[in-house]
């Protein structure tokens, strides 16, 4: 009994110490490290500017519209036909400045500079400068984490607006993603604007994505594009976040094997 | 101004002493955790940034034993898994980062110096992203191609680049982290040294 007492009295206080540590760090990875962004987001806050208008680039507004005008146009000639199709208007989108990158370079994340106290919510989906970017997994208090579409692990199901090819899309940890097609022989071309299907669940249908710069049609098992991203992923400095309405219908359980298996599934019929 | 923060420090009670002594540590493990989010201009190449949690790892465990560099890479690396994704897990990696550069044992080998950690960073980062690309490739050799959302040569590819990257900017970054520390603990270690 009184070696115990001895031996506590000697190690008790490390013991001690080693239990808050892990234990802390055990608290810190349950909670997704939304105390350490609280801290990061009060931190930042005096660096973070306000959002010019003048200063985003005219270029990348026009070519956004762009893509915006040929997707309407196809989805105009598809309205005519089918009766019935009711297009849901886009809702006001809230402006957020990006205050930090991924904590490690395997995954593609920005954290953004509001969260729950405005109303964000996971699901919501991210559109930078030209396009959409990633959508939000996680949101603490005043922060939310964005997984963006360059990230390997998110796949959006994506179509060929000019030809309404349907495929998805697979992060490349970079300004440009792989789009794998459904079908063997895709009418598309480079310079075709790509955007959003509505076979993705995690994304509403028809917001834009970017623009095939190569393809190469001998690829196996399915033909592959490669997309370059439309808004400047790697320099975001302000996103625009909208609600999304596919996310509450479905279910917010697990999205991203949802979105996945959904495609695949596509597939199948695809080649049936 | 180091004279009299020493003085100043070595009134204080031991206890109240230690408690400043783990108050500094804890604060500089949340200043390197504040730091990794951000892309500060001269941290970022090829747009990868220095690996602060690696960096402070190497800094605790070079003059502490196996057990206590174990330890720190464990908490640092489920900290790090809450900041970024649990799967694969940071734990992995920094915890045997932490055990290796205990084994070192520096102080018998290498002189003391910045080169010395600087090379010993380098090695170690390079290190912590191939166990990382390991436990990647394990996660898609379960799947087919189709469910698999990284194939084994684009992790290998994106492995390369990352590594070097990493290794180069924290090994430069490395003495930022580790000389202040280095001298508190040494300042510390000195004071508690006539007590016992």
């Amino acid at each position: 009994m009184y070696s115990i007492r001895r031996w506590w009295d000697r190690h008790g206080i490390r013991i001690g110490l080693i239990c808050l540590v892990l234990g802390a760090a055990w608290g810190v990875r349950q909670t997704q490290g939304g105390a350490v962004l609280e801290v990061y987001q009060w931190v930042t806050r005096p660096f973070v500017g306000r959002p010019d208008e003048a200063q985003q680039a005219e270029s990348v507004r026009v070519r956004e519209l762009e893509q915006r005008l040929v997707e309407l146009q196809s989805q105009n000639q598809r309205l005519q036909e089918l009766l019935g199709y009711v297009n849901e208007r886009p809702t006001e989108g809230v402006v957020t400045p990006v205050i930090g990158r991924s904590a490690d370079h395997w995954w593609q994340q920005i954290t953004l500079g509001r969260g729950s106290r405005d109303g964000i919510q996971v699901g919501y989906i991210v559109a930078g400068n030209g396009g959409i970017v990633g959508r939000v997994t996680q949101v603490t208090p005043s922060t939310s984490r964005v997984l963006l579409i360059s990230d390997p692990t998110s796949q959006v199901g994506v179509t060929i607006s000019r030809s309404r090819f349907m495929g998805y899309i697979r992060g490349q940890s970079a300004n440009r993603v792989i789009m794998e097609f459904f079908d063997k022989v895709p009418d598309v071309r480079p310079g075709d604007v790509v955007s959003t299907s509505s076979y993705s669940q995690l994304f509403p249908p028809g917001l834009p994505v970017g623009i095939v710069e190569s393809i190469n049609l001998n690829k196996s098992p399915a033909p592959e594009a490669v997309i370059e991203l439309s808004a400047p992923i790697s320099h975001l400095e302000w996103v625009i976040l909208y609600p999304n309405s596919t996310v509450e219908e479905s279910g917010t359980s697990e999205p991203l094997s949802q979105d996945s298996q959904s495609a695949e599934g596509f597939t199948e019929e695809e080649r049936l | 101004m180091t004279n009299l923060s020493i003085k100043n420090l070595s009134q204080l009670h031991p206890n109240t002493r230690r408690m400043w002594d783990w108050a500094v540590t804890a604060g500089s493990v949340l200043l390197c955790l504040l730091i990794l989010p951000t892309r500060l201009p001269g941290m970022e190449l090829l747009q990868v940034a220095p690996n602060w949690l690696l960096i402070w790892v190497v800094a605790w465990s070079v003059k502490r034993t196996v057990f206590q560099g174990a330890i720190a890479g464990l908490a640092l690396g489920l900290i790090q898994d809450g900041m970024t994704s649990p799967e694969p897990t940071h734990v992995l990696s920094l915890a045997i980062v932490g055990i290796f550069t205990a084994r070192l044992q520096k102080q018998r080998y290498i002189k003391e110096d910045f080169i010395s950690i600087a090379l010993i960073v380098f090695g170690m980062a390079v290190l912590a992203e191939t166990i990382i690309a390991i436990q990647f490739s394990f996660h898609s050799f379960g799947r087919d191609a189709s469910e698999a959302q990284r194939t084994l040569s684009e992790i290998w590819i994106y492995h390369q680049r990352i590594a070097l990257s990493s290794a180069i900017l924290s090994s430069l970054w490395a003495p930022a982290v580790y000389y202040p520390l280095n001298r508190w603990w040494e300042q510390m270690s000195e004071l508690e040294q006539p007590q016992t």
